[in-house]
């Protein structure tokens, strides 16, 4: 079994980072994760005679706190996301909504650090209905097996009317089996349009049985309709290699600035310059985040 | 010698209550031979049906009666089921018809730990099968036989207490206060016993031996020599085939998929009792549904249904069969309404079953994934879950194939050295689409979504497949699109040779995306 960055392991995510005071210095960007901190927190709380509020019990949080997570987090690998999200990680045993306006805006790299530390424990990584073929060479350079993944498909099942009435009752069925069984390490499901708030409610009661992280990938146009996840992040491209990334719902005050991370590489440098001059902006408009290979 | 006598009183109701559905079982049922009624379940009894009465006064009593025909066909088939179920403690089983099951166990005592130990591990592999039991043991086959019959029958209430006659002396104790009519081969004779004025065996015992065989025939004072064991009584052992194959007749034509699981659960506890006695798991097994033939509406149904059940990993557990069963079950539609279900299976896998986990492991995880991807192939097809394989191929679009996952997921520490070296790899974009999208052009620029792309990297050649006719020879570049994304597109190289070329297959295409 390989050792672990000890960013991975769940146990360094220290339960006194429910205090506001407790996220600057764990964070490894602290330029950015300042400004994370004041917008979370915009004043003080107030003091209460006895045990303060926030310890009686690890599920409750203030208002103005980021929560922290009962159920172990999954590290991101990006330091400034870690520092933003309660319990500083992807959350298991909950459900992660993803909405993008199309597929391929770099929604793979940002996961790729968590989801191959999954596989380096040796756990299973089930795709559901991926949008398109995947390319084991371009998984392989982000440190995933390609050939350990089991890939479902339900839609192709259904033809003619049933198509339509039952919006891949398949793929929700056998996301549900997954999530259920616990056996999992990482879901990752691409569901169909439109789909309805109890379906989703439905998928998060089944979350809870499952230990490791669970992303939900929806167009973009879902953020205008409730969801039961509790965590659900909107992401943009911005530009050559970097993702803007806006937090929509968590457990704890909204994000009103959004992130720009600086994805793993696809171009060289001289060839991002090159992007960014085109697009007529600045070489560093935000502070780029740790990049990983 | 030590023999258990396994007896089923209830076994010809059982065997048909078996095929009803739940909310029908826990209403009056009552089996039918000769008009008369044989057997009658709890709630038809507590409305006074006995067996012995005729069909019209049953139905006079209750209304509502459900009725089935009494078949010595389905009573003999699951008998044998418990018989192959009880292989699994001795070698030595042998049936004793109607109704009762006979084990030889002296050599199996001290491998059990026990008479204690063997009764309940017994009871724990017969419960699958639904049967009540009367279980007695007594040093003759006979004499477990009769006692089992007649200890269940003087207590119906403790049907499954048993009752042990330990050595010869107290066995001839034990039955010479047994009542004669269970040694009578029919209620004649019976009833002729019963006019001269005897009651137990000691008292049949008592008679002329000349003057009972030439009343009663030679075989009744066989009998009593053996079950007092006074004469020997060698027994023929059942055997196991090395095919399972079992037939059920259902009792209504199953005009659902639900219907049939009914029964179908039946012939799977009957499967499972056979592989067990084997100490084999079940790799695959097959359920065919034999339809009605002569339908009006569909006169081209076929005649059976077959399904194949495959198992990634083979598996001795009855819920997870069960539960395979009904998820693919649940996608068939039946062409016309079965009447008949057949179970078979060859392949098994023999050996100790893997052991136990008490918490949850590496391997109980894989067993439960694998469980998992069973489940969802048997709903979903075996084509709709797949895996990634890599083909050294250059052409892109060959160079990743989905197949169908067949057999249980390779652990993930054995592939793990083949993960190749990121560093020296050209980049690759994640998502491929099925088919490279033709971008038209302007200005020599291809144009994505009303917009110009901007190439940012490249090219680099790809020029592969000249040797299967599937010739690419394309110039690759990563660019970026108006949003900001980048994408994956390529443009055709001109080929000097061949002039003509196709004019859907010039210019730029769009081939993945990097996600």
């Amino acid at each position: 079994m390989d050792v672990l960055p000890s960013a991975v392991l769940p146990s360094a995510v220290s339960p006194s980072a429910v205090s506001p005071s407790a996220i600057g210095p764990s964070a490894v960007a602290p330029a950015a994760v300042a400004a994370a901190a004041q917008a979370a927190c915009a004043a003080p709380p107030p003091r209460l005679a006895g045990p303060a509020l926030e310890n009686l019990h690890p599920a409750l949080w203030r208002a103005n706190q980021v929560g922290g997570a009962r159920d172990p987090c999954f590290a991101t690998g990006f330091g400034m996301l870690d520092a933003t999200l309660p319990g500083g990680g992807w959350p298991g045993r909950a459900l992660t909504e993803l909405l993008l306006p199309h597929p391929g805006v770099g929604e793979l790299r940002l996961l790729a650090p968590a989801l191959a530390a999954l596989m380096r424990e040796g756990q299973a990584l089930i795709w559901f209905d991926p949008p398109a073929s995947l390319c084991s060479w371009a998984l392989a350079a982000l440190g995933l097996d390609a050939q350990q993944f089991v890939i479902v498909r339900g839609r192709d099942g259904l033809r003619g009317r049933a198509r339509e009435l039952l919006p891949a009752a398949d793929t929700l069925w056998a996301l549900e089996q997954a999530l259920k069984s616990g056996h999992v390490g990482a879901v990752l499901a691409w569901l169909p349009q439109r789909l309805r708030a109890d379906a989703l409610r439905r998928l998060q009661l089944a979350a809870q049985a499952h230990p490791g992280p669970a992303f939900l990938f929806r167009e973009a146009e879902a953020r205008v309709r409730p969801s039961a996840a509790p965590l659900r992040l909107l992401l943009q491209p911005a530009g050559a290699d970097r993702l803007l990334l806006r937090v929509l719902k968590r457990r704890g005050p909204p994000l009103l600035q959004p992130l720009c991370l600086a994805l793993p590489p696809v171009l060289s440098n001289a060839a991002r310059t090159r992007a960014r001059q085109a697009a007529g902006q600045a070489p560093a408009v935000h502070a780029p985040g740790p990049v990983l290979g | 010698m030590l023999w258990l006598g396994l007896h089923l009183p209830l076994l010809s109701l059982e065997a048909f209550e078996a095929l009803l559905a739940p909310e029908q079982r826990s209403g009056p049922v009552a089996l039918l031979q000769d008009h008369r009624i044989s057997a009658a379940n709890a709630a038809a009894a507590q409305c006074g049906i006995k067996p012995g009465c005729k069909r019209a006064t049953a139905l006079a009593l209750v209304p509502q009666l459900l009725f089935g025909q009494a078949d010595a066909g389905r009573d003999a088939q699951a008998l044998l089921a418990v018989a192959r179920a009880a292989l699994a403690f001795t070698p030595t089983v042998s049936l004793q018809p109607p109704s009762t099951v006979l084990l030889e166990v002296q050599a199996s005592l001290r491998c059990f730990g026990g008479p204690a130990a063997l009764l309940q591990r017994l009871r724990e592999r017969l419960a699958p099968l639904g049967h009540a039991l009367q279980i007695a043991s007594a040093p003759t086959a006979l004499g477990a036989a009769l006692l089992a019959r007649w200890q269940g029958n003087a207590s119906v209430a403790g049907s499954g207490s048993a009752s042990h006659g330990g050595s010869l002396a107290a066995l001839q104790a034990a039955l010479d206060v047994a009542p004669v009519w269970m040694l009578c081969a029919d209620p004649e004779q019976a009833q002729a016993m019963h006019g001269m004025g005897l009651r137990t065996l000691a008292q049949l015992r008592q008679l002329p031996r000349s003057g009972l065989a030439r009343r009663f025939g030679a075989g009744l004072l066989a009998d009593l020599d053996r079950a007092y064991g006074s004469r020997p009584d060698p027994r023929a052992s059942i055997t196991l085939p090395p095919v399972f194959d079992s037939r059920l007749e259902l009792f209504a034509h199953a005009e659902t998929t639900e219907q049939v699981l009914q029964g179908a659960h039946v012939l799977l506890a009957r499967l499972l009792a056979w592989a067990q006695a084997q100490h084999a798991r079940v790799a695959a097994f097959t359920l065919v549904m034999l339809h009605e033939t002569r339908l009006r509406g569909a006169p081209q149904a076929p005649a059976c249904t077959e399904l194949e059940i495959a198992l990634a990993e083979p598996s001795g557990d009855a819920a997870h069969l069960q539960l395979l069963l009904r998820e693919r079950l649940a996608n068939v539609s039946l062409a016309a309404p079965a009447l008949e279900l057949r179970l078979r299976c060859r392949h098994l896998r023999h050996g100790a079953p893997p052991t136990g986990e008490l918490f949850p492991t590496r391997a109980s995880e894989h067993e439960g994934l694998t469980r998992l991807i069973e489940r969802l192939r048997a709903r979903l097809g075996d084509s709709q879950v797949q895996r990634v394989m890599a083909v050294p191929d250059h052409r892109p679009e060959r160079a990743s194939v989905l197949q169908p996952l067949q057999a249980a997921l390779p652990r993930a520490e054995a592939a793990r050295q083949q993960l190749p070296d990121a560093q020296g790899l050209a980049k690759r974009p994640v998502w491929l689409l099925p088919q490279p999208l033709a971008l038209p052009e302007r200005h020599w620029q291809p144009l994505f979504e009303g917009r110009p792309l901007q190439l940012l990297s490249g090219p680099e050649r790809i020029e592969a497949g000249w040797w299967d006719g599937e010739l690419a020879a394309r110039d690759y570049f990563i660019a970026q699109a108006a949003d900001g994304a980048l994408v994956w597109v390529y443009r055709v190289r001109l080929s000097l040779s061949a002039p003509a070329q196709d004019p859907a297959n010039v210019g730029w295409f769009l081939q993945g995306r990097f996600g």
